[in-house]
C-alpha cells in the first residue's frame, strides 16, 4: 500500500509532456478555432448592439427635433390664426364705421335734398300764389287801383301767406 | 484473503516494463490510459471543430461554445479578469482531460489515472508553471517576487514573510495534487471494499454472503454515483483553484 504515495518520475514527465502536448494540439486543432468564432461572433453582436444603440439614439434626436418643430409649427400658426382673427375683427370695425357713416351721409344728402326740394317747392308755391293773387286782384280791382297800392297789397297777401305757413 | 494486496493490485499503476536501449519506458496501465484518452479528445475535439460552423446551429457546435462560454465565464473571467483570455485553452483542456481521466476508470480495463500521485503531480506542476508564468508576464520577474511581500509590511518582517509566501504558492500546488489524488483514490477504495465486503463474508459463511450481496451491491452503485459526482466536482475544483490561483498573482494587492 506505501506504492500509493511514491511517485514515478517517468509517468510524471511523461504524463507532463502528454498534457502539454494535448493542450498545443487542442489549442491548435479545438478551441482555437471555436474561441475564435465565438469571439467573432460576440464582437458582431456587440457591434449590432452599438449600432442598434446609435440608431435608436439618433431616432429619438430626430423625433425630439420633430417634436420640437411640430410644436413651433403649432405656435406659428395659433399666432397666425390669432393675426388673421384679429384682423378680421379690425377690417369688420372698418367696414361698419364705413357703413355707419355712410349711411349718415347718406341721411344727411337725403335731409338736404328734402330741404332744397322743400324749398324750391315753397318758392314755386310762393310765386305761385303770388301770380294768382295778382291776377285775383288785378281782376277784381283792376279799374282803380294804383300800382303801389297793388304792391301793398302783394306785399300783404305775401305776408299772411308766410305767417300761416 | 488479503484485502489489501487486492486493494492494492486494483489500484496501483502496472508497469508493462518496456524498455528501450536499456532506458525504461514509462508505459503502464496509467500513460496508457492517459494516452488514449489524449488522442480520443483531439480526434473527437478536432472532428467537432470541424464540424462547427461560425454561425453554430448543430449540436456539437452548440455544446462546444456552451463549453467554452461555462470555462470563460464561469471559471477564467471571473478569477483572472480579461488577462485569462489567452489562457483559455490550458483551461479548456484542463477540465476536459481530468475529467475523461477521471470517468475512464468508469469503462472496463481502463483506470482512474487521477489516483495516481505521478500523475495529478503532473497536472499540479503545469498548472504551478502557468500560475508562475502569469506572475512573471504580467508584473516581471521582479514584480512577481514582490508580490510575495505583502504591501505594508514592515522591513525586518520580509525575511520571514518572503519564504513563507514562497512555501504558501508551494504548498497550494502541492495541494491541487494531494486533493484530487485523494478524493479519487478514496472513491476507489470505497467501491473495491464493497465489493471485496461480499467475498469476506462468503470465506466465513455462503449463505450470509448472499446475505450480505444485496447491500454491498446497492451501496456500490450509491458510491459509483457519488464518484461520478466527485469525477465531475474535482476537475471543476483543480480547474477553479489553478484559476483562483493564477488570478491572484496577476491581481495582487
Amino acid at each position: 500500500m506505501e506504492d500509493l504515495l511514491k511517485p514515478d518520475f517517468g509517468v510524471l514527465v511523461l504524463t507532463v509532456c502528454n498534457f502539454l502536448l494535448l493542450v498545443y494540439l487542442l489549442k491548435k486543432f479545438a478551441w482555437g478555432p471555436i474561441i475564435g468564432a465565438l469571439e467573432k461572433r460576440e464582437n458582431q453582436i456587440a457591434a449590432d448592439k452599438q449600432t442598434a444603440a446609435d440608431a435608436r439614439q439618433s431616432a429619438e434626436q430626430l423625433k425630439q427635433e420633430l417634436d420640437k418643430r411640430l410644436a413651433q409649427i403649432s405656435d406659428e400658426a395659433a399666432h397666425k390664426m390669432a393675426q388673421a382673427v384679429k384682423a378680421g375683427e379690425m377690417q369688420k370695425e372698418q367696414l361698419l364705421a364705413q357703413a355707419k357713416e355712410q349711411a349718415q351721409r347718406l341721411l344727411e344728402q337725403t335731409k338736404a335734398q328734402i330741404e332744397a326740394e322743400k324749398n324750391k317747392a315753397l318758392q314755386e308755391v310762393r310765386r305761385e300764389i303770388a301770380s294768382i293773387s295778382l291776377l285775383a286782384a288785378s281782376r277784381v280791382v283792376e279799374r282803380q287801383v294804383k300800382d303801389d297800392t297793388a304792391d301793398q297789397i302783394i306785399a300783404h297777401v305775401l305776408q299772411e301767406v308766410e305767417d300761416k305757413k | 484473503m488479503d484485502v489489501a494486496e487486492t486493494i492494492s493490485h486494483h489500484i496501483l499503476d502496472h508497469d508493462w516494463g518496456v524498455v528501450l536501449g536499456g532506458v525504461r519506458i514509462p508505459v503502464t496501465t496509467h500513460s496508457v490510459t492517459i494516452f488514449v484518452v489524449s488522442v480520443l479528445l483531439v480526434l473527437g475535439l478536432a472532428w467537432a471543430a470541424r464540424k462547427h460552423t461560425s454561425r453554430g446551429g448543430n449540436l456539437v457546435s452548440v455544446l462546444m461554445e456552451e463549453y467554452v462560454s461555462f470555462i470563460r465565464g464561469g471559471i477564467v473571467l471571473p478569477n483572472m479578469g480579461p488577462e485569462g483570455r489567452a489562457m483559455l485553452p490550458y483551461f479548456c483542456t484542463l477540465f476536459l482531460f481530468i475529467l475523461c481521466v477521471n470517468l475512464a476508470g468508469m469503462i472496463p480495463q481502463m483506470k482512474t489515472a487521477t489516483s495516481n500521485i505521478s500523475v495529478t503531480a503532473a497536472l499540479a506542476l503545469c498548472s504551478g508553471a502557468l500560475i508562475v508564468g502569469s506572475g512573471i508576464k504580467f508584473h516581471g520577474v521582479i514584480g512577481f517576487l514582490k508580490g510575495f511581500i505583502p504591501s505594508g509590511t514592515p522591513g525586518w518582517l520580509v525575511p520571514l514573510m518572503f519564504p513563507l509566501e514562497i512555501m504558501s504558492l508551494l504548498i497550494k500546488v502541492c495541494v491541487l495534487a494531494i486533493r484530487l489524488f485523494a478524493n479519487m483514490l478514496a472513491g476507489h477504495i470505497a467501491l473495491l471494499c464493497l465489493l471485496l465486503l461480499v467475498f469476506i463474508v462468503a470465506e466465513l459463511s455462503k449463505v450470509a454472503s448472499i446475505g450480505a450481496l444485496i447491500p454491498a451491491m446497492v451501496l456500490e452503485l450509491f458510491v459509483t454515483c457519488l464518484e461520478l459526482l466527485v469525477a465531475f466536482l474535482q476537475a471543476y475544483v483543480f480547474t477553479l483553484l489553478t484559476a483562483i490561483f493564477a488570478g491572484s498573482v496577476i491581481h495582487t494587492h
